[in-house]
């Protein structure tokens, strides 16, 4: 028993000692920052597998949600910086210092590739007495105080989108927040809400099948699924000074990990992303691939966080300044 | 006919029958371990059933569904330590069965009704989905928040000898429910400033603690006692006791696939509702309720099973979850190409019988591995407390971790044992603690949605309280329950209600 705890203890150690020797020589951790079952545990367990393959090694895929995301982030970022523990994660960071949430955001981390991003959408229930955005405009004004919005909570997408609609419009409705845009799609069929900034992702099918109806795209085009749906900016030119604008997803590792780490990875995901079982996936469920990394990556992520915090400090709900933080103005 | 076919496809090709089996074993035992959940154990087959065909992965990841949820039942019988939130009700009279040394007859009798159970799940999805599932999502929020008040209600049902302290402990539940980030609009909530409780306490970390812990702290008292032989002699159950116990089983397991097929309920709130029924159409147990009552044990555990059949209701014909399982379930049929939505059931039609299929022949597998091996797990109450002990505090860490693999749910654990040995020693239930943590969520979210709704106008929330027949029911048994506990009821109307059936 003895001699077997030595040879476990030495194997141990010359592990640890070798780890910087050829990257990977071990299982990597991703740390998934949403909860099973959600758009960020698909996107990123429908990766993983190509990553593996590229890689040579294991991937051990664990669900840190909570927080807003900020359980993860903080955990990850005190992991050691060796490459061995990813963050898999979606938008809501880049907002965390605005509504003094957290003070890490992906700023503070190295980006190893941003995988795809998703389109908003604004959606109605099937039976609301409007079709186009301009008649939900018309409707809301005509009806104050009438129209019951859905919404994911401060920072949530739905809080962004109406935050830029605010901008443009003024408008008069109840706000009742879900916990996530599964539950709030799900109260627009039984009719507990009337309209639901929802993505594209999550909406789709629900589309396809006439149980709800969309109102616009919340882009500069017309997106290729649902090429019947006009842009938002036919109706609100206005908005064009904030889009495109969507939630993301990517996989970053802790600053200071060692430079040859990260190329492997961002050259791994690179490769992994674009297979086409994952472009496919991506592509059916109405998320345009991105595959960024390095500097271009640094500068959409920025570009993100700039757009979104100064909008939700103009909208009034964020708890600091983003001069606070110096994010400059868009 | 092509319906057939695809129904009998897993029952005919032997690598799916197989996968089943290996399925519905693993589940039972990952359901019996606390804090090893299905949601996770089913989500870490997604990633490792990847490559597989879609078939294969499915079969595997709906027997471990399926034996996940009768597995929790295992521990809370023999161990007080509910395998999942699910399995409290079963701990409630599954326990006290097992320490007069009948723990193979309650297991017996838990599986097959288990089983039943679960068929009535499978009969109602297969015939009625597409209605159910349609009723399931005219749910408002000011009817979840009924549902929610009707649960907080179970109080009185699992508070023992004494409704005050059952109160106070059901209080207590909804006070720790409330902790962290506030569900609706990101405010922290007692939470002083601390990023670990943001999430809030886990229902689960409290649950094995208040449980398992404290119970393996209270039998520290009875160290020199001798343990209990159990008598193993019967293990499936009589006949006529199946026939005695049918009606009720399907009463219950109707509530568990109403309850499950709803979005935001599942098989835990339905195996506490099933318990309290079984309490109020009882009406002479051939042994209290608490004290091992096979009632107590045939409802929750009928109900929960049912409720898998439930979930899969609005899930298949919607692409709604009706739980947590089945939302990471429509994410492996994403990952592996189908589209999981209304449409699914238009584009896709095996899927549905298939899975139909599929969830019947777990199910068989749940009688046939749950009936066997009792006699090894039974040894297990035998064992020494020197080792039993350790034991428990084992299994109740190694859970505690396996939720959110945090350490600080392992102090919360821990603190709850504590906390819940005390008020044991102090006459305290602490089924409605639970209970209580449970509910927090579910009632506080959807009345505040409610009376959004309304704009904040409690008039007009209690207008339309009679605006719909489902409302309106809802709102007519809150307030009759509470009506029977008036003077009123128990002086005037219950003799007089008496007298004219007795005539």
């Amino acid at each position: 028993m003895k001699k077997i705890t030595f040879a476990l203890l030495a194997t141990l150690s010359l592990t640890s000692t070798a780890s910087f020797a050829d990257y990977p020589n071990k299982d990597i951790q991703g740390v998934i920052m949403w909860g099973a079952g959600g758009s960020t545990d698909n996107v990123m367990r429908s990766i993983a597998p190509h990553v593996e393959k590229e890689l040579g090694t294991d991937l051990i895929l664990t669900n840190k949600s909570g927080g807003v995301g900020a359980i993860s982030m903080k955990y990850v970022d005190k992991k050691k910086a060796d490459g061995y523990t990813l963050l898999m994660g979606a938008e809501n960071p880049q907002m965390h210092r605005v509504l003094g949430l957290s003070n890490i955001d992906y700023s503070d981390m190295i980006p190893i590739s941003l995988l795809a991003r998703g389109t908003p959408m604004i959606m109605a229930r099937s039976d609301a007495p409007y079709d186009t955005m301009q008649e939900f405009i018309d409707y809301a004004k005509a009806n104050p105080n009438k129209v019951k919005l859905g919404s994911t909570g401060k920072g949530g997408l739905t809080s962004i989108v109406l935050a830029m609609l605010a901008s443009q419009v003024e408008l008069d409705y109840i706000s009742i927040p879900y916990k996530g845009d599964g539950p709030a799609l799900t109260a627009l069929q039984g009719g507990a809400i009337d309209v639901m900034p929802a993505v594209l992702g999550a909406a789709i099918e629900h589309i396809k099948a006439g149980r709800m109806k969309a109102l616009s795209m919340v882009d500069v085009e017309r997106n290729p699924l649902l090429p019947n749906v006009a842009p938002i900016t036919d109706t609100l030119p206005g908005m064009k000074a904030y889009l495109p604008w969507g939630p993301f997803f990517g996989v970053f590792v802790k600053k200071d990990t060692p430079d040859d780490a990260v190329k492997t990875l961002q050259a791994a995901f690179k490769k992994a992303a674009v297979n086409p079982d994952f472009v496919s996936l991506m592509e059916k469920s109405g998320y345009t691939i991105m595959n960024t990394s390095g500097a271009e990556a640094s500068s959409f992520l920025e570009t993100y966080r700039s757009t979104s915090s100064w909008l939700v400090y103009d909208a009034g709900f964020s708890k600091f300044s983003p001069e606070k933080f110096s994010i400059s103005k868009p | 006919m092509d319906s057939l076919s695809f129904f009998a496809m897993s029952w005919l090709s032997p690598e799916l029958l197989g996968l089943t089996a290996l399925g519905t074993f693993l589940g039972i035992y990952v359901g019996a371990i606390p804090g090893l959940s299905v949601t996770m154990a089913v989500s870490i087959l997604i990633s490792f059933t990847f490559s597989w065909d879609v078939n294969n992965a499915l079969c595997l990841m709906i027997g471990v569904y399926m034996g996940g949820v009768y597995g929790g039942s295992r521990t809370a019988i023999l161990l007080n330590i509910p395998g999942a939130p699910s399995a409290i009700a079963t701990a409630l009279d599954g326990f006290p069965l097992a320490r007069k040394g009948l723990a193979g007859e309650a297991i017996g009798l838990s599986t097959v009704m288990s089983v039943i159970g679960g068929f009535v799940g499978i009969i109602v999805l297969a015939l009625a989905a597409p209605s159910i599932s349609e009723f399931a999502i005219t749910f408002q929020p000011r009817d979840y928040m009924m549902l929610g008040i009707l649960g907080i209600l179970l109080v009185g049902s699992l508070s023992g000898n004494s409704l005050a302290k059952g109160i106070f402990a059901g209080a207590l539940g909804l006070l720790i429910g409330t902790v962290g980030l506030d569900p609706m609009t990101v405010e922290e909530r007692f939470t002083f400033g601390v990023i670990e409780l943001w999430d809030g306490i886990n229902p689960i970390a409290v649950m094995i603690g208040m449980f398992g812990i404290s119970e393996a702290l209270h039998q520290l008292h009875h160290m020199d006692k001798a343990v209990i032989k159990q008598k193993i002699s019967r293990i499936i159950p009589k006949w006529v006791d199946i026939k005695k116990y049918l009606p009720l089983s399907l009463q219950t397991s109707f509530i568990g696939v109403i309850i499950g097929a709803l979005p935001g309920t599942g098989g835990d709130i339905a195996a506490l509702m099933a318990y309290d029924h079984a309490k109020r159409v009882t009406k002479n147990p051939d042994v209290p309720f608490g004290e091992g009552a096979k009632e107590g044990l045939i409802a929750p555990e009928s109900a929960n099973n049912a409720a898998v059949g439930g979930a899969y209701i609005p899930m298949l014909t919607l692409g709604i979850p009706g739980d947590a399982v089945t939302a990471v379930f429509i994410g492996a049929l994403f990952i592996h190409g189908l589209n999981p939505g209304p449409l699914l059931m238009i584009e896709q039609p095996h899927m549905f019988w298939f899975t139909v299929g599929n969830l019947a022949l777990a199910n068989i597998f749940v009688l046939i591995f749950g009936l066997t091996g009792i006699r090894m797990f039974s040894k297990i109450v035998e064992c020494p407390k020197g080792i039993l002990i350790p034991l428990i505090f084992l299994l109740s860490i190694v859970g505690a971790y396996a939720i959110n693999n945090a350490i600080t749910d392992i102090w919360w654990m821990l603190a709850f044992g504590v906390f819940g040995y005390f008020m044991r020693l102090y006459g305290f239930p602490v089924g409605p603690v639970i209970l209580g943590v449970i509910l927090s969520s579910l009632t506080d979210e959807n009345w505040r949605r409610a009376i959004l709704t309304e704009r904040g106008s409690v008039t007009d929330l209690f207008i339309h309280l009679f605006s719909s027949p489902l409302s309106t029911v809802l709102f007519m048994s809150i307030a009759l329950i509470l009506f029977t506990q008036t003077p009123v009821w128990s002086k005037w109307m219950k003799p007089k209600l008496a007298r004219r059936f007795s005539n």
